[in-house]
């Protein structure tokens, strides 16, 4: 059973060791739009195209899982009940990331298992550990293709094939890709499944660093140091593991995390590019005083707000262009 | 005109005046969302300043975009929700129409509205360089799960942690549940007002509840809130004794769903008023009367604060609007689509199918009026009309 998901936060393993294949669903480039029969137009085209991929049968899945994160999401998950034929399921994450959450998201993971179960899955501690340990090599792949240069086209690839091929994949790929040199800008933003624009960014002299939804921030974990003994352990390690995902905006940190993440990822960068959805919340939140900290600490930044599909690729080079220049 | 008006609304402005002086000398000041369990502040005599009834009222007096613009040269996106550019806006110009809000101690945002009040909350938080508490509450979108309830009556415990670290002040479980009790009372009362509406002819309009509806928000907890919705309650209920309708010949009965178009409300009044039509009930005051619970404890408090109206799946939406639509014998129903309230409208789409009464969307702004047609909300809403007469 292909069961599709949107979020970062999604618990990949736990989907896998149930038996089922978790495939990340992005918009396609294409322009119908019947998702406006079911969700209002100044809703993130995030949310629009890949409702409109299900409507359009553009891929055939059997179940989506959605995890709570903005309110577009928690409502997208309500509307793609309705309105497709698929089983659908949300994970309530908690939006407060500390100590004192954790146990709620344990249960909250129990209660999953449970649904996957319903779904006909079956984990075993076996197979628990044996995805944990597969996805953990996935991402220190990914770590280290991105750690050459961002590699959009090959992680767009790896969200959609099982980890087991997925890791195949990119033993082959890494080194593959030249890590030109240029300048460093860090891009910050929401999702943006769309390669070729960050290729634009690459031709015009950027070397990217990046902090978006469909890069290092699907990737960027820290592994908590425990003995899996029991799956009870394996999904306590899934939510310390996730807790530690590299900051998004739709959560709640304690003393400012994701500020001082993107500060110090900045450092060795030149400018910064927010990259943001129209209608994203979250981001637009965060957008002006993470520009003004920015700015103080000497980066020059750039705003792009995108709406999928892309309209317009050569306006945005042409104001790419103008910002690297104006790093000169 | 047709539309009769209620006497009780000049005591509620003098009410909500005191009420907002009271917050420039109190000594402890918390910034708190509408569906915030403000019972624990004010049993621990915190004042609570609502930065969403400020943006209802600057979007009253028709200020919105004026005060949105400040946050927008700021850098704040117009598709931000208007509440927060608006409050935000009021913060940057250092006015507002009731002279801004007290500066907080700390601010207090329970996510069971929406989640754009963490990432509002998160901005002042840096702006006045004050800490916030974040009530994290899931989303009921089937059942009600224990875990549930065990997880927001635990934070709810955190929190008075918190303010009592802040303010010094000690919680008292005999305070609470003194506060608790006029709370509810209080959300008798205003229910029991709501409930009115289903008398035919009904003697007031949800205009009629969204008016008076801050002291059900801001001073819930409170003698004042009770003593103000026993004198609306008295005066309605003469209506029903004399046998006066808030519209003349009332001829068609209509619901009201989301927030209201604050800065279009007497143009809606008259607009309905003079087509003999009465809009009985709501589905956004109606949210403060699910604000009921036996039990007088933290974990009472924990559940009603989790199954809000807009905490819910929108199949129970569906349900409470069929329940509405039954209780009050409407005809139709009003959906604002409002681009400042994603949680409270999308849905709605899927909500008009499930629904047995016949509905229009009209889409518009809580707060901002630059995303007001009148033509265009003039022509549906005269469509539907004529369709259901």
């Amino acid at each position: 059973m292909k069961i599709g998901y949107f979020c970062t936060f999604t618990p990949r393993e736990i989907i896998r060791a149930a038996g089922f294949s978790p495939i990340r669903i992005f918009p396609d480039p294409s322009k119908a739009s019947l998702s406006t029969a079911f969700i209002q137009s100044y809703s993130c085209s995030q949310a629009r195209g890949c409702l409109d991929k299900i409507l359009n049968k553009e891929i055939k899945l059997d179940a989506a899982v959605f995890v709570r994160t903005c309110d577009t999401m928690i409502k997208l998950a309500d509307i793609w009940e309705f309105c497709t034929e698929m089983k659908t399921y949300s994970i309530e994450f908690p939006t407060k990331i500390n100590k004192s959450t954790e146990s709620f998201y344990f249960t909250e993971l129990k209660d999953f298992i449970r649904v996957l179960e319903r779904w006909g899955g079956e984990i075993t501690l076996k197979s628990l550990k044996e995805s944990i340990n597969l996805y953990m090599k996935l991402e220190h792949k990914l770590r280290k293709l991105f750690s050459d240069g961002a590699d959009y086209e090959a992680l767009m690839r790896v969200e959609k094939l099982d980890v087991e091929k997925a890791v195949e994949y990119l033993e082959k790929r890494i080194g593959k890709i030249d890590g030109d040199d240029g300048k460093r800008v860090l891009i910050t933003g929401s999702v943006c499944p769309f390669p070729e624009l960050f290729k634009t960014i690459e031709k015009v002299g950027f070397k990217i660093k990046d902090d978006t939804c469909t890069g290092t921030r699907s990737f960027l974990f820290s592994y908590p140091r425990m003995d899996i003994r029991s799956i009870n352990d394996g999904i306590m390690y899934i939510v310390r593991k996730y807790y530690s995902k590299a900051p998004c905006p739709t959560k709640h940190y304690e003393n400012d995390l994701r500020f001082r993440y993107l500060l110090e990822m900045s450092k060795d960068c030149e400018g910064v590019i927010f990259l943001l959805l129209k209608f994203c919340e979250s981001h637009f939140f965060d957008y002006p005083q993470l520009k003004e900290i920015l700015e103080k600490n000497g980066k020059k930044t750039l705003l792009i707000e995108l709406e999928f599909p892309i309209a317009s690729i050569e306006q945005i080079r042409t104001r790419i262009e103008a910002f690297y220049e104006m790093l000169q | 005109m047709t539309l009769r008006k209620l006497q009780v609304t000049k005591r509620m402005k003098q009410i909500m005046a005191g009420y907002y002086l009271m917050g420039h000398q109190a000594e402890d000041v918390a910034w708190v969302t509408s569906g915030a369990p403000v019972e624990i502040l004010y049993s621990m005599d915190v004042y609570p300043a609502y930065p969403e009834n400020h943006g209802a009222l600057i979007g009253a007096t028709k200020m919105g975009s004026h005060f949105s613009e400040f946050a927008e040269r700021r850098g704040y996106s117009r598709d931000l929700c208007s509440y927060a550019r608006s409050d935000l806006g009021c913060i940057f110009a250092n006015r507002s129409p009731i002279g801004g809000l007290p500066k907080p101690k700390f601010l207090f945002a329970c996510n069971n509205i929406c989640n754009t009040v963490v990432k509002w909350y998160e901005v002042v938080s840096k702006i006045f360089k004050v800490p916030v508490f974040v009530l994290d509450v899931p989303f009921v979108r089937k059942d009600l799960k224990e875990s549930y309830i065990n997880y927001v009556e635990d934070q709810i415990y955190e929190f008075i942690q918190f303010t009592e670290k802040i303010t010094q002040k000690k919680f008292s479980d005999e305070n609470f549940r003194k506060t608790l009790k006029k709370s509810l009372k209080a959300v008798r009362l205003y229910s029991e007002i709501l409930k009115m509406g289903k008398h035919k002819p009904s003697p007031i309009t949800c205009f009629d509840a969204f008016i008076n509806m801050a002291p059900i928000v801001c001073l819930r907890g409170t003698d004042y809130a009770i003593s103000f919705y026993k004198e609306m309650r008295d005066e309605v209920l003469n209506r029903i004794k004399n046998n006066e309708a808030a519209v003349e010949d009332e001829k068609l009965r209509l619901l009201w769903d989301n927030i209201p178009i604050w800065y279009r409300l007497g143009w809606l009044a008259d607009f309905f008023a003079s087509r003999n039509v009465c809009l009985v009930a709501d589905t956004y005051t109606n949210a403060w009367t699910s604000f009921l619970t036996r039990r007088k404890d933290v974990r009472g408090l924990a559940e009603i604060y989790t199954v809000i109206y807009l905490n819910i799946g929108i199949e129970r939406m569906a349900e409470f609007i069929n329940k509405l639509s039954e209780e009050y014998d409407a005809d139709g129903i009003v959906m604002h689509s409002n681009r400042s309230c994603k949680r409270y409208s999308f849905g709605q789409y899927e909500i008009q199918k499930m629904i047995k009464i016949p509905s229009v969307v009209i889409d518009a702004d809580m707060t901002d009026q630059r995303s007001f047609s009148e033509a265009q909300v003039e022509t549906r809403l005269e469509a539907f009309l004529e369709m259901l007469t």
